[in-house]
């Protein structure tokens, strides 16, 4: 066989185990070496009324998109697996469970949607854990087992991954779980004896260093630790309520608190505070929270303080889909506020990008006295990858603030007009450096100035510091031959990763097109840009948002219209939609 | 505090109330309860306490087994090993996909089989009322009445026109299904409750029954069919051709009659089979049951079909035998294939001859077993016994007020457990007329059952099977060996999981019920549901459920007892206790002093 | 006719040609072939040469899934059957799912039969039916040399015919369970004897009486009068219908569905045709049991034909008959070997 890819579903009703046996399954394919990608989708509500479904790509090498195409269905409800059958490759594997409680009527069966190049295995998931260990509630790893069995899967790690994750609730939920797991093995070890299909497994299984499984969350709030943030003042909204959590967990063995505020309004203005004092703090919102935090978010940038906001982006607008993913807060984060309020912008792509960017904006933000916002959303947020675990370098969690000679001492002006524009910067309460510090436009004192030359000259001051931190952001990155390129396309956030699957495949198709990583969104590096831009033929910029935000931010450097892929339907962009534009983009032009 | 560690009488106040008495009930809703939820009671002629039986068995107390079987059907050990077994056929653990139903005859023989040798029976035994009843037959219908009669107080002669007791039972079934010590045990055990039994007395011909109702104050016939009954064709009579019951009467009286090489037997029933095994064992090479149906019709237990196939013998379908050829001896058999019509009058499908399909089969022993019918008992002016057909009241009576029938004789040939069942019956019909009081009566007893301790792992025990003679050939070595061993201890403990126990009732209290549905996701199939509203009959069973799947809707989470295997999944994961037991069962109540 | 659900249980070429021809006379219908199998439909009469390596995988695999969905067939793979409920003319599949149908063909096929003396021996025998029969007997081939056939029928002499291609030893216990549903006679035993032995075949007298295993590649074969030892046992007793499934449904099972000579079952709308349909015929005055690839596709034809409101009856073919005291069967395989 070619390269190992091969994508897993897991499907059920909320309160089957399915987004646990995702996350076994997901754990025990990194510890056996496989690289994953794993997205889940679940419903609101808790018990009896919402579909959940896992889905997990495996590959021998870095996962950076998932595609639409399933290659294995678990379902563990067929009513609610059968609005999967569309996305079944031809030569998918479904398993089912066999013996459902009641009888089905013609259709209901998920084994009715099967088509016959598809390869059909029934065990009796319930029955199987409920003989093995006493109860129905294991059936979810009685699938497991099963699957581990057709796929000659090594069993070690799956037995290991459900000894730690049922390990606090004592030895015999242990045993009873893996009773179950091998009830649904033997099983199907017998009964599919001459239909096992083996995949091959990696041969990084066990190497040093481990990889763990790590979801954008859990990164952003690592990445905040290994800055040292102290505190983390927020309001819950999903999708970044986890970070929340994580920190709520994480910071008191630090010193550090996370306080719930009545809102987000407030939440932003604790931030600023702390940053203000010289004590690095940050906040995580969804949309719906970042509207609010606006007015003083543009207070920052007037007073130059330096603040970490995470945005994890969902459906909008208002509150929207709040468990679907969406790219749509590009321009708000950009310009929203009132006035001209540059401030700074980044949107990492993946998981480790989640990390090191979370961890670097804090510097970011000291050093250009501003708030830093992060744009993730819900896909990049909650879905896992398995990656090396990630360190922060020294450069980027340094303090990044600025601070005033001791020659100003008693002479000190806050907002002291400079090259660069950044004005170094006294914390209260150091003596002899006392200052005002205000929303108000002001002069460079600090006091409130409202003349019209000031006002000039202080916008300007705040925008060239703005700028001038282009050479501290990371610079987009270019995935292409040199030379001509048909079809150039250009993606952010987590659509990026499938637009790089799509380009790949597409040059492995013999087209001529490449692919920039824009994930510096404010200040942009307009001269790399509109260089990669020149050698393109087209521009195609597929995101998360009906308008096209960032086609409308930087298609102005194209000097004609950039091509717009726009998707609005809460799930992500898959590469293969994106290849399919690619080569009409091309077929269009004759080629 | 975790809810957990709360003080459970808080929690659940039914724990710190006394055990509760057990109820009896003659309500008319709770034997149709019964009949839906322990149908191998109700398919048993005797409504032997099937489950009570197995799950003694299962806690090893062997005796105690035994004697809710004897109660009920009076020859367990017997019956363990010939009986018909209506109950396996309606037993819930056969239903589609659930598997096999339990073996609960084989568990029967072992309660049988293992129970202490010194066992005494616990037969309630009634002062003597100084009056006789004259049974007619010692076979099980007669043995039957016999025990039950002389248990409550009558002196009971049994006129046996064979010089052994058993009736059907020593003569029609060979050794090799019926141990003879097995059937003399069980037949001593009746016996010995203090009736007198006579040998080689054919009443009717060595003696009037006229005689017998002079001296006696009833007299049950229950002389069963001894009549063979002749197929009525040419050649029929021919040296070389027997009736199945001379057959097989010959066999067990140890005179065997000579059986060629290859033999044919006609007929489809027990005897049938009893005969062709016998044959091979009396050394015929070649045989074969000539079917005018199918096997599917048979109405000999699949285990009995599997074994005579692996003893060699051929079973034939789909033929009609036309005449017996041969001159000074049976040579052959023609026959013409059949095919089957559509259902006629007695419920089976017609037999249909197919023209001109004839043809011959060789064969110089041809035994027609084709069914036995009753010789009629003579009685005055060469008058016949009539007895009246009807059901219900007049059932066993006859025109005669001091003369009874039951059994084969009453009903024409049917099963060793009907003729228990009738004989028994018989005997509870003499006994009002005589004394004016019922001694015995059907009642439901309900109790609260503790937790039970069954497991829903033991749900997929399969059957166990039951281990014969093997290899085949050992048998015919020893024709007399009883080809069925029997479990051992430990598979009879290993099938009697297997029973679900129908007898419990699970129920929710719907007033404590939160509706987490946590019962409904464990649940093996569909037996909790969500239910807008119950049927009731006129008796105020319920009868059916208006399901719903509209929360709105939803009045109360049941569990359907109808569809409920009694796993006890729901009870384990219920979060607020709310799953009450109880056990309910139809038992036998003695009355001490026979009341109303 | 209006759109009628037509049901085909089986697809092997019983229940694939039913499954055509029903789509050639009813367009409207919905047609759906249920099958017990994983795999498409292969021909079993190829297996022998496909053991000996004459053909290939892709000979064995008769249609390819283009066909069904082309003709709008609905096929259904490795979903077995539990249950038919000709009362509400609904079949419930093996997972519990309902199929309602207003005509039925069954071609369900047989399965290899083992005599229930010989019950005891069963896992010590080697059957061929299906392709993972196939490729278990290519396996143990590999390291064994000599096989002993016991039984007899079709099949048993096409293998052992691939067995000598192969250069083994064979052995051959005939019984006379193997030319069942007919009883053989001496004649016929001794045509088909003298054919084996002139090939090479060691053909061996009486009954088979015992198998023991020695080792996985030793078997010790006991019939009344020799003792001879193998590297594997082939058992050939010809196919039972495999009707378990039916029990109790209603339709008139012997050993096969018992059909008329129209192939209906006797219940509307329910036919059934191929290796599980047992049909009376005057002239063999006998119910028979059709054998063999070319009378499946057959019957399948005439089953969907009539089910479809023909009035076509199955006739036999007459060459190779055999007369036993006035019953003649058609079995010709020996003679092709």
């Amino acid at each position: 066989m070619g390269k190992l890819d091969i994508t897993i579903e897991i499907c059920g009703m909320s309160g089957d185990g399915t987004i646990a046996a995702g996350g076994l399954l997901n754990t025990a394919m990194s510890r056996a070496g496989w690289s994953v990608l794993a997205f889940d989708s679940y419903p609101a509500e808790i018990r009896g009324f919402g579909r959940c479904v896992t889905r997990s790509r495996f590959g021998e090498t870095k996962q950076i998109a998932l595609e639409d195409s399933t290659d294995v269905l678990i379902s563990l409800d067929d009513k609610q697996s059968l609005s999967r059958i569309p996305f079944l490759a031809d030569d998918a594997v479904v398993l089912f469970d066999n013996k459902p409680s009641a009888h089905l009527a013609e259709g209901e069966s998920i084994a009715a949607h099967v088509a016959p190049g598809m390869a059909l295995y029934g065990a009796p998931f319930l029955d199987l854990a409920s003989s093995a260990s006493g109860s129905g509630k294991g059936r979810n790893l009685a699938a497991l087992g099963a699957l581990a069995a057709i796929y000659n899967l090594p069993l070690d790690y799956f037995r290991e991954v459900i000894a730690a994750k049922f390990k606090s609730k004592g030895d015999r939920v242990v045993e009873a779980n893996h009773k179950s797991f091998d009830a649904g093995w033997e099983y199907a070890r017998e009964q599919f004896a001459d239909r096992i299909r083996g995949i091959p497994i990696p041969g990084t299984a066990g190497e040093e260093p481990e990889k763990l499984l790590l979801s954008g969350n859990v990164a952003i709030a690592e990445g905040a630790l290994a800055a040292n943030v102290k505190s983390y003042f927020g309001y819950p909204i999903t999708p970044a309520t986890p970070i929340m959590e994580y920190l709520a967990g994480k910071l008191p063995e630090r010193d550090g608190r996370v306080v719930q505020m009545e809102d987000e309004i407030s939440a932003i203005g604790a931030v600023l505070g702390s940053f203000f004092a010289g004590t690095r703090a940050m906040t995580a919102t969804s949309g719906p929270g970042f509207a609010l935090m606006t007015e003083l978010i543009t207070h920052g940038v007037m007073s130059e303080t330096p603040a970490v906001i995470v945005d994890a982006q969902r459906g909008g607008p208002a509150t929207g889909l709040p468990t679907k993913t969406e790219q749509s807060d590009l321009l708000a984060a950009v310009f929203g506020g009132p006035g001209d309020s540059a401030r700074i912008v980044i949107a990492p792509t993946d998981v480790t990008e989640c990390y090191h960017y979370t961890a670097k904006s804090f510097r970011l933000a000291e050093k250009y006295q501003t708030p830093v916002i992060i744009l993730t959303d819900f896909f990049l947020d909650n879905r896992v990858e398995n990656l090396v675990r990630p360190t922060s370098r020294p450069g980027d969690i340094e303090d990044g603030n600025v601070y005033p000679a001791i020659a100003d001492r008693w002479n000190y002006h806050r907002y002291r007009l400079t090259e660069s524009g950044i004005s170094p910067r006294a914390l209260p309460g150091m003596e002899g450096y006392i200052f005002p510090a205000t929303g108000l436009e002001h002069r460079q004192e600090g006091v409130p100035d409202f003349s019209p030359e000031n006002h000039m000259v202080m916008s300007q001051k705040r925008r060239t510091k703005i700028l001038s931190a282009l050479a501290d952001l990371e610079s987009p990155v270019e995935y292409a031959d040199p030379g001509r390129l048909d079809v150039g396309v250009i993606s952010w956030g987590s659509s990026f990763g499938a637009a790089l699957d799509a380009v790949n495949t597409a040059r492995e198709q013999g087209l001529r097109v490449g692919a920039l990583k824009v994930t510096t969104m404010y200040p942009y590096h307009a001269e790399e840009i509109r260089a990669f831009m020149s050698r393109c033929q087209e521009i195609l910029i597929p995101e998360l948002n009906l308008s096209g935000q960032l086609a409308t931010l930087i298609g102005h450097l194209f000097p004609k219209d950039v091509i717009r892929l726009n998707m609005v339907t809460g799930i992500p962009i898959y590469p293969s939609v994106i290849l399919v534009k690619i080569r009409e983009i091309i077929g269009v032009q004759g080629r | 505090m975790p809810f957990d560690r709360w003080p459970r009488d808080i929690v659940d106040p039914q724990v710190n109330r006394e055990k509760s008495q057990p109820i009896f009930s003659t309500d008319p809703a709770e034997f149709y309860y019964l009949g839906l939820n322990v149908p191998c009671q109700r398919a048993c002629p005797a409504a032997t306490n099937i489950p009570a039986y197995i799950r003694a068995l299962f806690e090893n107390h062997y005796n105690r087994s035994y004697e809710i079987n004897r109660l009920s059907n009076i020859l367990p050990g017997v019956l363990g090993r010939v009986c018909s077994r209506p109950c396996e056929d309606k037993c819930r653990h056969g239903e589609t996909e659930l598997g096999e139903p339990v073996g609960i005859c084989q568990i029967k023989r072992a309660a049988a089989d293992y129970k202490d040798p010194g066992h005494t029976y616990m037969t309630r035994l009634y002062a003597p009322l100084g009056k006789t009843v004259a049974i007619i037959g010692s076979g099980p219908a007669g043995l039957a009445a016999a025990h039950d009669l002389s248990s409550t107080g009558f002196k009971v002669v049994i006129y046996e026109a064979f010089n052994q007791p058993g009736g059907m039972l020593m003569y029609g079934i060979p050794e090799f299904r019926l141990p003879r010590e097995i059937l003399m045990h069980e037949i001593d055990g009746i016996l010995r409750l203090g009736v007198d039994i006579r040998y080689g007395v054919k009443v009717g011909q060595d003696m009037a029954l006229e005689d017998l109702l002079k001296d006696h104050d009833a007299v049950l016939v229950a002389a069963g069919c001894y009549a063979s009954t002749r197929l009525g064709i040419p050649g029929e009579g021919l040296p070389g051709v027997h009736t199945g019951l001379d057959f097989m009467i010959r066999v067990t009286s140890g005179e065997p009659p000579k059986v060629g090489k290859k033999v044919l037997v006609l007929g489809a029933g027990f005897t049938a089979f009893d005969c062709a095994r016998s044959a091979l064992r009396l050394g015929a090479e070649d045989v074969s049951i000539c079917l005018r149906r199918t096997e599917e019709n048979l109405r000999v237990t699949g285990d009995e079909i599997l074994e005579t196939k692996s003893e060699g013998v051929r079973l034939e379908s789909l033929l009609a035998s036309r005449r017996m050829i041969g001159q000074a001896h049976v040579e052959g058999v023609e026959f013409t294939r059949t095919r089957l019509g559509t259902i006629g009058g007695d419920g089976r499908q017609q037999i249909i001859a197919i023209e001109g399909s004839e043809f011959v089969r060789p064969a110089d022993t041809v035994i027609v077993a084709a069914g036995q019918r009753r010789e009629p008992v003579k009685f005055l002016d060469d008058n016949h016994v009539e007895a009246e057909t009807a059901a219900g009241d007049h059932a066993y009576v006859t025109s005669h007020p001091k003369l009874y029938v039951c059994g084969d004789y009453a009903t024409g040939p049917s099963t060793v457990i009907e003729a228990i069942a009738g004989g028994r019956q018989a005997a509870g019909r003499i006994v009002e007329d005589l004394t004016g009081r019922k001694f015995r009566e059907p009642v439901v007893r309900m109790e609260e059952a503790q937790v039970t301790d069954r497991q829903r792992v033991w749900d997929f025990i399969p059957r166990q099977a039951m281990p014969t003679v093997k290899p085949v050939g050992d048998r015919f070595e020893t024709p007399q060996v009883e080809v069925e061993l029997g479990y051992d201890a430990k598979t009879a403990h290993e099938e009697a999981k297997r029973c679900y126990l129908c007898y419990l009732h699970y129920e929710i209290d719907i007033d404590r019920c939160i509706y987490c549905r946590y019962c409904i996701d464990v649940a093996p199939r569909d037996c909790i549901k969500l239910v807008e509203r119950i049927e009731t009959n006129e008796m105020g069973a319920i009868v059916g459920y208006r399901e719903t799947s509209h929360w709105q809707h939803v009045n109360a989470v049941v569990i359907d007892n109808s569809r409920c295997i009694r796993c006890g999944e729901c009870l384990r994961v219920c979060p607020v206790n709310c799953i009450t037991v109880t056990r309910i069962e139809q038992v036998e109540r003695i009355r001490p002093t026979g009341g109303d | 006719m209006g759109a009628r659900h037509l049901v085909v249980i089986g697809n092997g070429p019983a229940g694939k040609e039913a499954a055509a021809v029903l789509r050639d006379k009813e367009p409207e219908s919905r047609i759906t072939i249920i099958s017990k199998d994983h795999e498409g439909q292969y021909r079993p009469n190829f297996l022998p040469d496909y053991i000996s390596g004459r053909k290939s995988l892709e000979q064995l695999y008769a249609t390819p899934f283009r066909f069904y969905q082309d003709q709008e067939i609905k096929l259904r793979l490795g979903q077995p059957v539990a249950v038919l409920d000709l009362e509400e003319r609904r079949i419930i599949l093996d997972h519990k799912e309902v199929i309602r149908f207003d005509g039925l063909v069954i071609a369900v096929g047989g399965r290899p039969r083992i005599p229930e003396p010989l019950l005891v021996f069963q896992d010590l025998m080697y059957t061929l039916k299906t392709v993972q029969d196939a490729n278990s007997w290519i396996d143990r081939l590999a390291s064994v040399d000599s096989v002993v056939i016991v039984g007899g029928d079709l099949t048993s002499f096409a293998i052992t015919r691939a067995l000598l291609q192969l250069g083994k030893r064979v052995g051959f216990v005939f019984s006379e369970e193997a030319f069942w549903p007919q009883r053989c006679n001496d004649q016929i035993l001794r045509a088909a004897a003298a054919k084996l032995a002139a090939r090479g075949v060691e053909v061996v007298p009486g009954r088979l009486k015992r198998i023991v295993r020695h080792s996985e590649t030793r078997f010790e074969i006991m019939t009344d009068c020799r003792h001879l030892e193998a590297g594997l046992v082939g058992a050939f007793f010809g196919l039972v219908p495999d009707v378990r499934f039916l029990a109790g449904s209603g339709l008139q099972i012997e050993r096969g569905i018992l059909v008329d000579e129209y192939l209906n079952t006797g219940f509307e709308g329910v036919y059934a045709a191929g290796d599980c349909a047992q049909v009376y015929h005057p002239e063999l005055r006998d119910y028979w049991v059709s054998i063999g690839y070319d009378n499946a596709l057959r019957l399948g034809r005439i089953a969907a034909s009539n089910l479809a409101g023909g009035r076509e009856e199955t006739t036999v073919p007459p060459e190779s008959l055999f007369c036993d005291q006035g019953v003649r069967a058609n079995t010709s395989w020996w003679l092709e070997f």
